[in-house]
C-alpha cells in the first residue's frame, strides 16, 4: 500500500467473506472506500473446514474489493472465530530494583511478559493481551504507570487465545494468495471497537456479535475488557433448526428466516400462515407463523441463557451501565433486541459500525462490524507504532498485539 | 468402615500398602480375572472361584476356589442361581480362608448364570462379614440372552446393592455398542472384560497410589452411590504432548462415558489425576477446566492427584461417577450384611415350585458369557410371564424384610419381579432423555459437535427441550 493509512480488513465469516478497504484520518474517525464480499464456502462455525475452497472464496472477495475501492490490496488484518478461542484474566507483578523506583517502559514491558507466564494448553497460542488496569503498590485503577514512583507494578490482562493450528490455518490461507497478514484479531473484540464508543465502554457494556457460525461476545467494564469469547452458535443454526422443525430445504429456511422470521412470540394472529410458493425440486408449503417464530425463538433464547450464565461468573454484568449491543448478521432478526434485553434483564440495542465515513450503506450494516472494526483496530495499532510511549485511547488498550 | 487416611502425604513418603483381594466369581467373573491378570497389576492379590472345574483350571490366576464339590461335583450349576447359592455356602470355609487379610475386597462376576448370580453376593456377604469393604464389578447380559437371564441377573444386582459398599455394574448392551457391528462376537465380550479390567486396575491404583490430594474409599462410595447401580466409568491415560487433553477425551470416550454426556446428570464426580513427577499444575488445571465443562455447576468434585515415578511421561485420568444419586441409600449401604442376609436366604432358600422348568433350562456349560440363543430363551420365558399375570399381588413394602414366611415364599419372588420392572422402566425412562445420538444434527452431522454444559448444541433447541412446534 502506498499511503500508511490505508487499511484493509478481511473476515473469513461463516456465511460471508468480507473485505473492506478504508481509509484512517487524522481525527481518528475513518472513511470506508470500499467493500468486497462473496458469499463463503467452505466454513463451518467459523473454522475453516475445506481450504482450497476458502482460499477461491477469499481471492474473489479480495478482487472484488479491489475493483471497488480502486486500492491493490497487499495486506490485510484478519479477524478469527471459533470456539476454541477463549479469555481469562491474569494478574503480572514486578518488584522494581531497590536502587530505583520511578517505572519506566522497560517495567511495563515486564509485566505484561509476567502475567503472560501463565498456562495455556500446549497447543494454544496467545492471541491478544490486553491491559485492564495497573496497580502500583497496591493503589488500584492505575491507566498509566510511566513515570509514576512505586516500588511494586502489578498489571491485570485480559488474555485471549486460541488453538494455534487452527489460527495458522486462517493466516496460511491467506498468505497463499499471496497477502501479507498484518495481524489476527479476535472477531469480537474487533466489531466491539465500532460497536462501542469509549464512552460506553466507560459504562460497561455487552458487545455480542452474532454472525453466521459463531457468537462473539466481549464484556467491558471501566473501559477495559473483563471477559470475552465465542459460542459455536450462529445463524446457520437457526437456519437448521427451521429445516429440520418445518422440514424444507436449508435454502428455502435461510431465505424465510430472513424475510419472515422473528423471535417475538404471540404477535401474530391465530392461525396465520406463511405460503412458501414451489419451485424447482420444492413442492411449496404453507407453514404457521408462530412455529417459525418459535423454533428461532427457543434458539436465540437458549444462546443468550448460555452467554448469561458464563457471563455471570463476573459480578459486574449486573451494573452494565450502557447495556447490551447485538451485532452480525443476525441482528436483522426482528425483535432480538428485545428477546435480549428480557434475558439480560437489562436494555439491548442492534448496534453498527458509528463514528466513520465513506460507503454509508457498508458502515449501517452490522454484517459489516467486524471488518469495519478490524480498520479501526489496525488504526490505533497504526497510530501507536511511530509515535511510541504517547499511547492514544485505543494504544492504551491495544498494547497486547501480539 | 475404614476410614483411609485423607492426609497431605509427600508422594514418597506414603508406604502403605492397603490389602486388596480381587475375588471373580462365575465364569465370566474368570474370564475378565484373566484379563486383569494378563495386563498385570502388582498392588492387589487375584482369587478365582467358580463351580465348574473345567474353567477353573483353566484360569491363570493364582488362588482358586472350587465351589460346591458335592452340590455340583466340579460342573457348572446350568445357570441355576439357586444351585450357585448352595455351592457357594457349602464351600463357606474355603471362600472365608481365600478372603483372609484383605481389606477391600473386589468381587467380579458376570450376573445372569448361575455361579454369578447365586455364589457372588454371599461371597460378598462373606467379606462383609469378615470386616473387609466390598465393590462389587457386575456385568449385566446381553439383551439377546433372554429375558429370563436379564430378570436373574437385575435380582442378583440388588442383592449386590444391598450387600456391598458399591457396585460398579456394566451393561454388555452399552459396551457391545462399541464394537463395529461386523467384528465377531468374541470382541464384543472381549470388550466387556477390557473394561472391567480397565477398571479395576484403575481402581486399585487410586486406593493404592500415593497422593498428593489423596482420595480415599469414602471419596470412592461417595462417587459411586447410587440405587441402581448405574455407573459412569472412565480412564485414559497419554504421552502425547498436549497429554492432558488426550488423556481426559479418551477418559470420556469410554463406553460408560458417552462421551462425557452422561456426566451432566451426576451429583457427585471422583477425578483422579496421575502423572510422574514431570506433571505440572497446569496441565492439571486445563484438564479440570476441561472436565468442568461436562459437569454441571451442582455436581460436586472429589478431585485427587497422585505423582507415580511408574508412570514416567504418561499422565492417566480416572473419572468415576453414578447416575441417579441417592441420599437415603447412604445409610443402606453403610449398614453391613447382616441385615440383609437372612432376606436374601429366603428368595433363594424358596423350594422348587417349579423344579422342572429349572432343570428342563437349556444350558448346558457354566459360563455365563457363553451365546444362549433367542430361541433357547423363548419357551423358558413364556411360563414365567403367564404366572405373573393371574396374581396382581400388593406391591413392594415387603422386600427388604427378613421374614422368610412360608406363605410368602410362594408370592415372593413375583413380587421382587414386579419391582425389578419398575426399577427398567425408570432407567429407561432416564435413557431417552440423554439419548443423544438418534437426535439427527443436521447439517451440523459431519462437524465438530459443540458441547456446551452437557448439551450438544448442534441439535435444535426446540429438540432437546422437547417442544412440538407442529
Amino acid at each position: 500500500m502506498a499511503s500508511s493509512n490505508l487499511m484493509v480488513g478481511l473476515e473469513i465469516g461463516t456465511s460471508k467473506i468480507c473485505v473492506v478497504v478504508g481509509e484512517g484520518r487524522s481525527d481518528g474517525t475513518i472513511k470506508i472506500l470500499g467493500v468486497g464480499q462473496t458469499p463463503s464456502r467452505g466454513i463451518r462455525k467459523g473454522e475453516i473446514v475445506d481450504f482450497e475452497t476458502v482460499m477461491k472464496c477469499v481471492h474473489e472477495a479480495v478482487v472484488d474489493a479491489e475493483q471497488k475501492s480502486d486500492v491493490m490490496i497487499r495486506s490485510v488484518y484478519v479477524a478469527v472465530a471459533g470456539s476454541h478461542l477463549q479469555g481469562f484474566n491474569n494478574r503480572g507483578c514486578v518488584i522494581l530494583p531497590e536502587d530505583r523506583d520511578e517505572i519506566d517502559e522497560q517495567d511495563i514491558e515486564d509485566v505484561k511478559i509476567n502475567a503472560r507466564e501463565v498456562s495455556i494448553p500446549a497447543q494454544n497460542a496467545f492471541l491478544h493481551s490486553i491491559i485492564q488496569h495497573y496497580h502500583v503498590d497496591g493503589q488500584d485503577g492505575v491507566l498509566n504507570p510511566m513515570g509514576m514512583l512505586g516500588q511494586k507494578l502489578e498489571a491485570d490482562f485480559h488474555i485471549i487465545h486460541g488453538v494455534r493450528t487452527r489460527i495458522q490455518n486462517t493466516i496460511r490461507c491467506i498468505k497463499e494468495l499471496p497477502l501479507d497478514v498484518e495481524d489476527v484479531v479476535f472477531g469480537g473484540l474487533a466489531s466491539a471497537q465500532v460497536v462501542l464508543t469509549q464512552h460506553q465502554k466507560d459504562l460497561g457494556a455487552l458487545a455480542i456479535d452474532i454472525g453466521g457460525g459463531t457468537t462473539d461476545y466481549i464484556l467491558y467494564v471501566d473501559g477495559a475488557v473483563k471477559q470475552s469469547g465465542c459460542l459455536a452458535v450462529g445463524g446457520d443454526h437457526i437456519t437448521n433448526d427451521i429445516s429440520m422443525g418445518l422440514r424444507i430445504p436449508m435454502a428455502r429456511a435461510e431465505k424465510l428466516k430472513i424475510e419472515e422470521g422473528s423471535c417475538i412470540l404471540g404477535n401474530c394472529l391465530p392461525g396465520e400462515m406463511i405460503l412458501l410458493k414451489d419451485d424447482s425440486g420444492f413442492a411449496g408449503k404453507e407453514i404457521e407463523r408462530e412455529t417459525l417464530n418459535t423454533i428461532i425463538h427457543l434458539r436465540l433464547r437458549e444462546t443468550f441463557e448460555l452467554l448469561k450464565r458464563r457471563l455471570e461468573e463476573e459480578p459486574f454484568i449486573n451494573y452494565l451501565g450502557a447495556g447490551i449491543f447485538i451485532t452480525g448478521g443476525c441482528s436483522f432478526l426482528n425483535g432480538i433486541e428485545h428477546l435480549a434485553g428480557e434475558v439480560f434483564e437489562m436494555p439491548a440495542h442492534i448496534a453498527h459500525a458509528q463514528t466513520t465515513s465513506g460507503v454509508t450503506s457498508a458502515v449501517e450494516n452490522p454484517q459489516f462490524s467486524t471488518a469495519i472494526g478490524l480498520i479501526k483496530y489496525a488504526q490505533a495499532v497504526q497510530t501507536d507504532r511511530p509515535r511510541r510511549g504517547i499511547r492514544g485511547i485505543f494504544g492504551k488498550i491495544f498494547t497486547g498485539r501480539r | 468402615m475404614i476410614q483411609l487416611s485423607k492426609n497431605y502425604s509427600l508422594p514418597e513418603s506414603a508406604a502403605e500398602f492397603i490389602p486388596i483381594k480381587i475375588v471373580s466369581v462365575g465364569g465370566a467373573g474368570l474370564n475378565a480375572l484373566d484379563r486383569i491378570v494378563l495386563d498385570g497389576l502388582e498392588s492387589a492379590d487375584v482369587v478365582a472361584i467358580n463351580t465348574d472345574v473345567q474353567s477353573l483350571s483353566s484360569s491363570v490366576a493364582a488362588h482358586k476356589v472350587q465351589l460346591g464339590r458335592s452340590v455340583t461335583r466340579g460342573l457348572g450349576t446350568g445357570g441355576d442361581p439357586e444351585l450357585g447359592y448352595q455351592a457357594a455356602v457349602e464351600s463357606a470355609d474355603e471362600i472365608r480362608e481365600a478372603l483372609t487379610g484383605a481389606r477391600i475386597v473386589f468381587v467380579c462376576a458376570g450376573l445372569g448364570g448361575g455361579t454369578g448370580s447365586g455364589g457372588a453376593p454371599y461371597v460378598a456377604q462373606l467379606a462383609r462379614e469378615a470386616g473387609a469393604l466390598v465393590l462389587a464389578f457386575a456385568t449385566l447380559p446381553f439383551a439377546f440372552e433372554g429375558k429370563r437371564r436379564n430378570a436373574q441377573a437385575r435380582e442378583a444386582l440388588d442383592r449386590f446393592n444391598q450387600i456391598a459398599n458399591a457396585v460398579i455394574c456394566f451393561e454388555n448392551d452399552q459396551m457391545g455398542d462399541m464394537v463395529a457391528p461386523q467384528a465377531g462376537i468374541h470382541q464384543a465380550f472381549a470388550m466387556a472384560d477390557f473394561t472391567i479390567s480397565q477398571s479395576v486396575r484403575s481402581i486399585v491404583n487410586l486406593i493404592q497410589r500415593p497422593g498428593l490430594i489423596r482420595i480415599g474409599f469414602d471419596d470412592l462410595l461417595a462417587a459411586l452411590r447410587s440405587r441402581n447401580g448405574r455407573c459412569l466409568f472412565g480412564f485414559g491415560e497419554s504421552d502425547s504432548d498436549n497429554r492432558a487433553h488426550d488423556a481426559l477425551t479418551q477418559a470420556l470416550k469410554n463406553p460408560l462415558m458417552d462421551r462425557g454426556r452422561m456426566l451432566a446428570d451426576a451429583a457427585r464426580v471422583l477425578v483422579q489425576v496421575a502423572g510422574g513427577p514431570g506433571m505440572t499444575l497446569s496441565e492439571v488445571e486445563i484438564l479440570m477446566q476441561e472436565l468442568g465443562r461436562h459437569v454441571n455447576e451442582e455436581t460436586q468434585i472429589l478431585f485427587g492427584t497422585a505423582v507415580d515415578g511408574r508412570l514416567g511421561d504418561r499422565l492417566s485420568v480416572t473419572i468415576i461417577s453414578s447416575l441417579a444419586a441417592d441420599e437415603d441409600f447412604i445409610s443402606q449401604v453403610t449398614q453391613p450384611a447382616q441385615a440383609s442376609a437372612p432376606a436374601m436366604r429366603s428368595t433363594w432358600d424358596q423350594p422348587k415350585e417349579n423344579p422342572s422348568k429349572i432343570d428342563s433350562e437349556p444350558e448346558p456349560a457354566a459360563t455365563p458369557v457363553e451365546t444362549s440363543t433367542a430361541e433357547e430363551v423363548a419357551p423358558v420365558e413364556e411360563p414365567a410371564s403367564s404366572e405373573v399375570a393371574p396374581s396382581p399381588s400388593p406391591p413392594s413394602p415387603m422386600i427388604g424384610k427378613p421374614e422368610p414366611i412360608a406363605g410368602m415364599q410362594h408370592r415372593k419372588p413375583m413380587i421382587i419381579k414386579e419391582e425389578k420392572a419398575a426399577v427398567e422402566k425408570s432407567s429407561h425412562g432416564k435413557q431417552e432423555v440423554l439419548q443423544f445420538e438418534p437426535v439427527t444434527r443436521g447439517r451440523f452431522e459431519k462437524s465438530e459437535p459443540t458441547i456446551v454444559e452437557g448439551e450438544d448444541l448442534d441439535v435444535p433447541t426446540y429438540l432437546r427441550k422437547n417442544i412440538k412446534v407442529k
